[in-house]
C-alpha cells in the first residue's frame, strides 16, 4: 500500500447523488430552508473567520514585528465555544460523582479561568511542586476578596502550573449551598459543604481538598484590615487531616484583597437577605452589575512545604493541644508567606 | 427460646401488605417462611396463595390480638406512608399511632415476637442547605425542623428504638428506604411531566432505589437477623436535570426556591401534582444516603444503581401499560383460595407441599 495521496476526480453528477444519499442518512430538519448560498456560508463561517484572523495576525506581525494577536489564546476561546456545544449535545449521557461533580463540564470553563489567571491577574505561582501529584492532601489557604475568586485561581493554578493537573475540591460555607445559581454552580464544579464528614469522605477518595479556615470572616473583612488573617476556626481542619492521614499544604494568596476593596458593610440589609455581609466598594452598588467586575490586581500564590500530620496516629485528632498547635503553625506559615509575597510584589496593580 | 428458633422466622405478619411494595415483599417472603399473614385496611393488590389476608387497621389495637392468636414471631411493619401530601393528619395517624399500636401489640406479656422489621424512609433526614453531602444512619437530628412527614418519621423511629431498648429479646431492624420512582409515587409523577417546573437555580442530586431492591432489603432483614438502622438506596446519583432529560421532558426553572409551600401550591394548581413537603425540599437541596452500613452488615447492596433505576423508569413510561386486574376481583380470589386451603388441609401446616409453590 502506498501512502501517497491519490487524486480522486468525482463527476458532478455523482457528487449530487452522494449529497442526496447523505440527506437520507440525516433527514433534513422540518421547517423552511434557507437558500443554498446562505446555508453554505453558515456552514463555513467559522473557517472563514479563523482564516481571516490568521491572515490579520500574520500581517500585524509583519507590520509591527511582534505578536499582536496570540493565536493560541484565540484557539482557546474557539475551543471553549466548541466544548460548550459538545456539552449541550451530550444530553443526559454523562455521569456526575456522588458529590454532584461534573469534571467534563468543569474543564470546559478552564479556558476562561486560564485567561483570568494569566492575563487579568497575572498570577505568579511558586512552590506548586509541594502539592502531591497523587494521593490525598488538604490545601489550606487564606481567604479574601468579597467573592471567592482566590479558590478559582488556586484550582486553575493546579491545571496551569502542576506537572500532574488535578481537580481541587473546595469546601464552601453551607450558607452558599442554600443560594440559587451559586449552589448549582459550586456543586457542579466539584465543591461541597464544609462539613467534617464531607471532608473525610473526599480525603478518603484520595482527592485534593481546599479549605479556607477563615470562612466568611476572611472574605468579609474591611479593606483597611487587608492581609491580616482571621482566626482559623477551631482547628477542625487539622483534626480531619490527622484522622484521614492527609498532609496539610499551606497556601498564601496575595492580590485577592484588592479585587473588591470593601469600604463598608451594609450589615442590617445583609441580615434581612440572609447574607453574611453586603459590601460597599468604590464600584458596588453604584455601578450596578459593572461593580461586580473585580479589579485587575497583581496576584502571587505561594504553596508552602507540606505539614506531615499523617505521621500522627488517628487518635491524636482528639488531642486539643496538638490540634491547636498545628493550626497555629499553619496559620503562621500562611501569614508569613503573605507578608513575604507582599514585599516581593512591586505594586498593587503591576 | 433457643438461637435456632431465632434464626428462622416461622410465622410472619406483614402490615400494610396491600401497597405494591408490601405485595412484592409478601411474594418474596412466601416461599421462604412456613406461615405468612398479611393485614391492611385496603384490599390486596394481588392475590397470594400462601398468604392469609386479614382486614386490620394498625391504628386500632387489633394488631396485639392478631399477634397473640396467630403466635406471630416476626412482624414486618410496612404500614408507613411518606408519599402523601394531602392527608398529613391521616399520615400522622398511620405512621406514629399505627406504629405505636403495632409495637404495643408486640410487647404483650410473653409475646412470641422475636423480630421486628420496620419500613422507614430516607425522608427522615429531610433536606437542607446545611446538611452534609451524605446522610449516614446516625445523622438524624432531633432539634432540626422539617416537613411534617420528616417529624412523623422521627417520632416513629424514636418509638421503635425505645421498643428495641425495652425488649432486648426481639431484634429490631429499621430500614430507611430511599426515594422510589414507581407509577404511584409523587416524585415519579412529577418527573413524568412533559415540562417539569423546577426550583430556579437549583439542580439537586437525586438518589433512587429500585422497587426490587427495596423489597429484597426488607426480605433479607426479615429472614436474617440484622438489628439496627440501615439506609437502603441505590449507588450513585443523577442530577434532577439529568433525570428530566432521561424521562424526555424539559426542565422549566420557574419555581421560587424560598417558601417552598408556595411552589407546591402552584404546582398543584398547574399540574395537579401534590408534592409532599419533604420531596419539595429534596428537589431543591437533594438527599443522598450512605449505604455503607447496609453493605457491611447485610453483605448485600442494592443491585440497581440510581441511573439504572431512572433508565428503567423512563423505559417503563414508554412501554404500554397492561391494565392490572381490578383489586376487588383479586380480593375475592384471595378469600376463595384461603377458604379452599382451609377446607383441604384442616390441621395441616398450610398444605404447602400438596398445593405446590407459586
Amino acid at each position: 500500500m502506498s501512502a501517497e495521496p491519490v487524486e480522486v476526480h468525482i463527476e458532478p453528477k455523482q457528487l449530487r447523488r452522494r449529497s442526496r444519499k447523505a440527506e437520507i442518512v440525516a433527514p433534513r430538519p422540518p421547517g423552511a430552508r434557507l437558500p443554498r448560498v446562505i446555508r453554505r456560508l453558515q456552514r463555513n463561517a467559522p473557517t472563514y473567520a479563523m482564516q481571516g484572523l490568521v491572515d490579520l495576525s500574520t500581517r500585524l506581525r509583519q507590520m509591527t514585528g511582534r505578536e499582536v494577536i496570540d493565536l493560541n489564546r484565540v484557539m482557546e476561546f474557539v475551543q471553549f465555544a466548541y466544548q460548550q456545544r459538545e456539552l449541550s449535545r451530550r444530553g443526559a449521557d454523562y455521569a456526575v460523582d456522588e458529590f454532584g461533580f461534573d469534571p467534563q463540564w468543569t474543564e470546559s470553563f478552564l479556558g476562561v479561568f486560564k485567561v483570568l489567571y494569566r492575563d487579568y491577574w497575572r498570577v505568579e505561582t511558586t512552590g506548586i511542586a509541594h502539592v502531591p501529584a497523587t494521593g490525598r492532601g488538604l490545601l489550606v489557604s487564606n481567604h479574601a476578596g468579597v467573592l471567592p475568586w482566590d479558590g478559582t485561581m488556586i484550582k486553575t493554578a493546579m491545571f496551569v502550573e502542576h506537572s500532574q493537573p488535578r481537580h481541587v475540591r473546595a469546601l464552601v460555607a453551607s450558607l452558599f449551598m442554600g443560594m440559587p445559581m451559586i449552589s448549582w454552580f459550586l456543586r457542579r464544579t466539584g465543591q461541597t459543604v464544609g462539613h467534617p464528614d464531607d471532608t473525610r469522605r473526599l480525603l478518603e477518595r484520595d482527592e485534593l481538598v481546599l479549605v479556607f479556615p477563615e470562612g466568611v470572616k476572611g472574605t468579609g473583612k474591611p479593606f483597611k484590615e487587608r492581609y491580616r488573617l482571621r482566626r482559623f476556626g477551631r482547628g477542625g481542619f487539622v483534626a480531619t487531616a490527622i484522622r484521614a492521614g492527609a498532609p496539610i499544604i499551606p497556601i498564601s494568596v496575595v492580590g485577592s484583597e484588592e479585587i473588591y476593596p470593601m469600604i463598608a458593610d451594609l450589615a442590617p440589609v445583609a441580615r434581612t437577605f440572609g447574607l453574611p455581609y453586603l459590601p460597599v466598594t468604590p464600584f458596588w452598588p453604584w455601578l450596578g452589575p459593572l461593580g461586580l467586575i473585580p479589579l485587575p490586581s497583581k496576584w502571587r500564590i505561594q504553596f508552602h512545604p507540606p505539614v506531615h500530620v499523617e505521621t500522627y496516629p488517628p487518635e491524636a485528632a482528639e488531642d486539643r493541644n496538638l490540634v491547636m498547635a498545628i493550626a497555629d503553625e499553619v496559620r503562621d506559615t500562611i501569614q508569613a508567606g503573605v507578608y513575604q509575597n507582599l514585599k516581593r510584589r512591586r505594586g498593587v496593580f503591576v | 427460646m433457643t438461637s435456632e428458633a431465632l434464626a428462622v422466622p416461622r410465622r410472619v405478619l406483614i402490615t400494610g401488605v396491600s401497597n405494591p411494595l408490601g405485595a412484592e415483599v409478601a411474594r418474596r417472603l412466601a416461599p421462604q417462611v412456613p406461615y405468612l399473614f398479611g393485614c391492611d385496611v385496603a384490599d390486596p393488590v394481588s392475590a397470594l396463595e400462601d398468604m392469609d389476608f386479614v382486614h386490620a387497621d394498625t391504628r386500632h389495637a387489633v394488631i396485639g390480638k392478631l399477634v397473640r392468636q396467630l403466635r406471630i414471631d416476626t412482624v414486618v411493619h410496612m404500614a408507613v406512608t411518606v408519599d402523601s401530601a394531602r392527608e398529613d393528619r391521616a399520615a400522622h395517624e398511620t405512621n406514629v399511632i399505627g406504629t405505636m399500636n403495632v409495637l404495643a401489640g408486640c410487647t404483650v406479656p410473653a409475646s412470641p415476637v422475636t423480630r421486628v422489621v420496620v419500613k422507614s424512609s430516607q425522608a427522615i433526614y429531610g433536606a437542607g442547605p446545611t446538611d452534609p453531602s451524605f446522610f449516614s444512619e446516625d445523622m438524624v437530628g432531633s432539634e432540626r425542623q422539617g416537613s411534617l412527614a420528616t417529624r412523623d418519621l422521627r417520632e416513629m423511629e424514636s418509638l421503635v428504638s425505645e421498643f428495641a431498648l425495652r425488649n432486648s429479646m426481639s431484634r429490631v431492624t429499621v430500614l430507611r428506604l430511599g426515594y422510589r420512582v414507581t407509577a404511584e409515587t409523587m416524585l415519579a409523577k412529577y418527573l413524568s411531566l412533559p415540562i417539569v417546573p423546577t426550583f430556579t437555580g437549583f439542580d439537586p442530586r437525586l438518589q433512587l432505589v429500585a422497587e426490587e431492591d427495596a423489597a429484597e432489603a426488607i426480605v433479607r432483614a426479615a429472614i436474617g437477623a440484622h438489628p439496627g438502622v440501615y439506609n437502603v438506596a441505590g449507588a450513585g446519583v443523577v442530577l434532577l436535570s439529568q433525570a428530566i432529560a432521561i424521562m424526555g421532558g424539559r426542565a422549566a426553572p420557574v419555581l421560587f426556591p424560598y417558601a417552598r409551600w408556595m411552589a407546591r401550591f402552584g404546582l398543584k394548581a398547574l399540574t395537579g401534582i401534590d408534592l409532599p413537603g419533604h420531596v419539595a425540599d429534596v428537589l431543591a437541596f437533594g438527599s443522598v444516603a450512605d449505604c455503607a452500613r447496609l453493605t457491611a452488615e447485610f453483605g448485600w447492596s442494592p443491585a440497581y444503581p440510581t441511573r439504572a433505576v431512572m433508565d428503567a423508569f423512563a423505559r417503563g413510561k414508554e412501554a404500554e401499560v397492561i391494565e392490572a386486574p381490578s383489586p376487588p376481583q383479586e380480593y375475592e380470589l384471595q378469600v376463595y383460595l384461603q377458604r379452599r386451603r382451609r377446607q383441604e388441609h384442616i390441621g395441616h401446616r398450610g398444605g404447602k407441599a400438596l398445593m405446590g409453590r407459586q
